[in-house]
């Protein structure tokens, strides 16, 4: 009942302000290649601001492969080979002018499995506004620390001991940690790779409200093999089928009336 | 869907109790049972094997760790020592290491046994002692001038041949010819020990003096200083040097055919005989550059360019082991590369780093082949001062003492090895206590 309510709610939200939507991100005819395996063909996908969009698809789809193509992750594997454009905010960032790691800084990135620094929950998050100069003092940095670990969520699990190792924490507050790093250089676009795939079903819950609230501010894009999941939080889903973006659209849309068959069948656990 | 169906009907239900099923267990038993039987074995070979090594090492070598000495009433006569001027200090001691200790000793030995009278009797009683006598009777009249013209008990070192018969190392039953000691000095010997005049105590000298031709004299200080000498030289220079190479290669090298073959050239270097590096040193360190011969820091050159490699793979096996998703997280914040190696990727393989340059500086402080070729197997009696001054290492002392022929080198020999060992264990440990230490779980 609840899925169902807020489906119908973000489709309303998003039938209201179509036409005013200028898409955050735009892939234009992406192909990727690993070597001689041509793992995406011929994307093209839009990515709306404030706006969850989901990527679903069976294992080896490619999903993970087109989100990593949106912040040149695939950049640091050597044999991978992108083509075709992905913009932002209308510039090529696969342009020799786009400075790589700055893209980075613009579009984060949540990973599968929790990766916390092993070092303080609080230099955990105080790396990234270091290295990119965000805050210009001490008392600035705290502030960014206790903003991001708020916004995150873990403010109250962690404030009194922001010295302990980020390792130490549980899985979901690292998932979480790792989300407060992510929005403390303040990006555009977040990236979730299969955030919630290394957690138990609470944690899970604790992040996709997390999910749902950050999409106020960030265009997020998530990768999920949770059909519930990609129910719940999102408002756009892309369905991948063998390298192929099979179909994508609202997500009631996609949920309730697909258009393929494999969306179909994918979607009502009959396949992958 | 799906064809499994179809393969249900091919496989037949296995019967767990069946007596096929309990052979194939009691054969599985018996395998693991003979696999166990033989590590286990294997453990305790290599296990005899150390222990044998260890033992006759410790067996022979725990006496160099103890002298032998005699005490005599010394009779510091005023008449050969002169008019000393005990007010000035400097011109004191000035005179006291010109004087004729030795004509003291001889008249005090006399005195001692007064029967000796012959020329070559007394020449055999003097040979009781070590020339380090003599420097036991000027330290004490260094120390208190007042003993002057007194007679007093000196506990003198004994030379090597009496030092090897108290520990039984000589054995009276052989001719008198074909042993070092003769019958008339076994029997002094014996009267002095009834006497309870010869004691054993703890050679503190052998850690603090350098080398001598005197086994009783010989100690490895000066060895001990010119490996740190040598190995500080081959830290400073194969550590940067070796994990610079291994991150560029590891993190930022291009992969194609040019670093591949550097690559295989590294593990190759890495089993050179270290012989090699020492001819490659000797032709390009001293014929090319014109270092010092035998010094330091040719040595400590020469040990760089062979801990190198096992430092480069090392460090490579260190930072590969640095888990992706750190360094993907680094990325993703945006770090650059290089901020990614080293805020990140560097501290974390530190500690595997360090370990395996520990080890490669082990493995170097026992290398006596290349020291050999440059010249550090010299006979050198100074401490060096310096990394230019000349020089010898502990394992190319182990070599000389080996080489000596004198009885008393053997017990020598073996002492210096269970320092070298002691040293290697050292380092070993700390290797061992830095991984651990430093290790980040995640």
């Amino acid at each position: 009942m609840v899925e169902n309510m807020n489906m119908q709610s973000s489709k309303n939200e998003i039938g209201g302000q179509q036409k005013a939507i200028t898409p955050k991100m735009r892939a234009r005819k992406v192909n990727v290649y690993y070597g001689e395996n041509h793992a995406l063909k011929d994307i093209n996908l839009d990515i709306n601001p404030n706006e969850v969009t989901a990527l679903i698809g069976p294992s080896g789809c490619g999903k993970s492969t087109f989100l990593r193509s949106l912040n040149r992750m695939n950049d640091i594997i050597d044999i991978c080979r992108v083509e075709g454009t992905i913009t932002l905010d209308g510039e090529d960032i696969n342009n020799k002018s786009i400075d790589v790691v700055q893209l980075r800084a613009r579009i984060g990135m949540v990973f599968q499995k929790p990766n916390p620094f092993p070092k303080s929950i609080y230099d955990n998050i105080a790396y990234g506004p270091r290295i990119h100069g965000i805050a210009n003092n001490k008392h600035e940095l705290d502030e960014i620390v206790h903003s991001s670990l708020k916004k995150a969520g873990l403010w109250n699990e962690v404030h009194d001991r922001l010295d302990a190792s980020g390792t130490s924490l549980s899985g979901g507050q690292q998932q979480r940690l790792c989300i407060a790093r992510t929005i403390a250089i303040e990006p555009e676009v977040i990236l979730m790779d299969e955030p919630c795939s290394a957690l138990d079903p609470i944690a899970t819950a604790v992040i996709e409200e997390l999910i749902d609230e950050l999409k106020n501010r960030y265009a997020i894009v998530i990768v999920t093999h949770s059909m519930q999941q990609a129910a719940r939080i999102s408002q756009k889903t892309a369905f991948f089928h063998l390298g192929k973006l099979m179909e994508h659209g609202d997500t009631a849309t996609i949920f309730t009336n697909p258009t393929h068959q494999k969306t179909r069948d994918y979607i009502t656990g009959r396949y992958g | 869907m799906t064809d499994t169906s179809d393969n249900d009907q091919a496989i037949t239900r296995v019967i767990w109790h069946s007596d096929e099923q309990k052979n194939r267990l009691k054969s599985r038993y018996r395998k693991e049972k003979i696999f166990k039987f033989f590590a286990v074995s294997s453990l305790a070979a290599a296990m005899a094997a150390l222990v044998v090594v260890l033992g006759s090492i410790i067996i022979t070598g725990s006496s160099g760790f103890i002298e032998t000495r005699i005490e005599m009433d010394i009779f510091l006569d005023k008449a050969v020592l002169g008019d000393l001027p005990t007010d000035d200090r400097q011109e004191y001691e000035k005179q006291v290491a010109g004087a004729n200790i030795n004509r003291i000793l001889v008249s005090s030995l006399q005195r001692e046994f007064p029967d000796v009278t012959k020329r070559s009797d007394v020449f055999e009683l003097l040979r009781l002692f070590s020339v380090g006598a003599q420097t036991d009777i000027r330290d004490v009249i260094l120390k208190d001038p007042s003993v002057i013209g007194k007679t007093i008990p000196i506990n003198l070192l004994a030379s090597s041949n009496v030092d090897m018969l108290i520990k039984g190392n000589i054995s009276r039953d052989v001719a008198e010819n074909d042993r070092k000691i003769s019958d008339q000095q076994i029997a002094w010997i014996d009267k002095l020990n009834n006497d309870g005049k010869v004691t054993q105590g703890f050679n503190w000298s052998f850690f603090v003096s350098g080398d001598s031709r005197e086994p009783e004299l010989a100690g490895i200080w000066s060895a001990t200083i010119g490996s740190f000498l040598t190995l500080l030289v081959t830290f400073l220079i194969a550590f940067p040097i070796g994990v610079g190479s291994a991150i560029y290669l590891e993190e930022f090298a291009p992969k194609n055919r040019i670093t591949d073959l550097i690559e295989i050239n590294i593990n190759n270097l890495a089993a050179v005989p270290s012989i090699i590096f020492g001819l490659l040193g000797l032709a390009i360190f001293i014929n090319y550059i014109n270092l010092p011969r035998s010094a330091p820091l040719v040595g400590g050159l020469t040990l760089a360019l062979m801990t190198l490699p096992t430092i480069i793979i090392t460090a490579r096996a260190a930072l590969k082991a640095v888990p992706p998703s750190i360094k993907e997280a680094a990325i993703g914040l945006g770090a650059s590369h290089m901020q990614t190696v080293f805020h990140h990727v560097l501290p974390l393989s530190m500690p595997g780093i360090l370990t395996g340059s520990i080890i490669g500086m082990a493995q170097a402080l026992g290398e006596t082949a290349p020291l050999i070729m440059i010249g550090m197997v010299a006979f050198i009696v100074d401490t060096p001062g310096s990394i230019m001054e000349a020089s010898t290492a502990l394992p190319v002392q182990v070599y000389l003492w080996a080489d000596s022929p004198e009885r008393g080198f053997l017990e020598k020999t073996s002492a210096a090895i269970m320092v070298l060992l002691a040293f290697l264990i050292i380092m070993n440990g700390l290797a061992i206590w830095l991984r651990q230490k430093f290790e980040k779980k995640w």
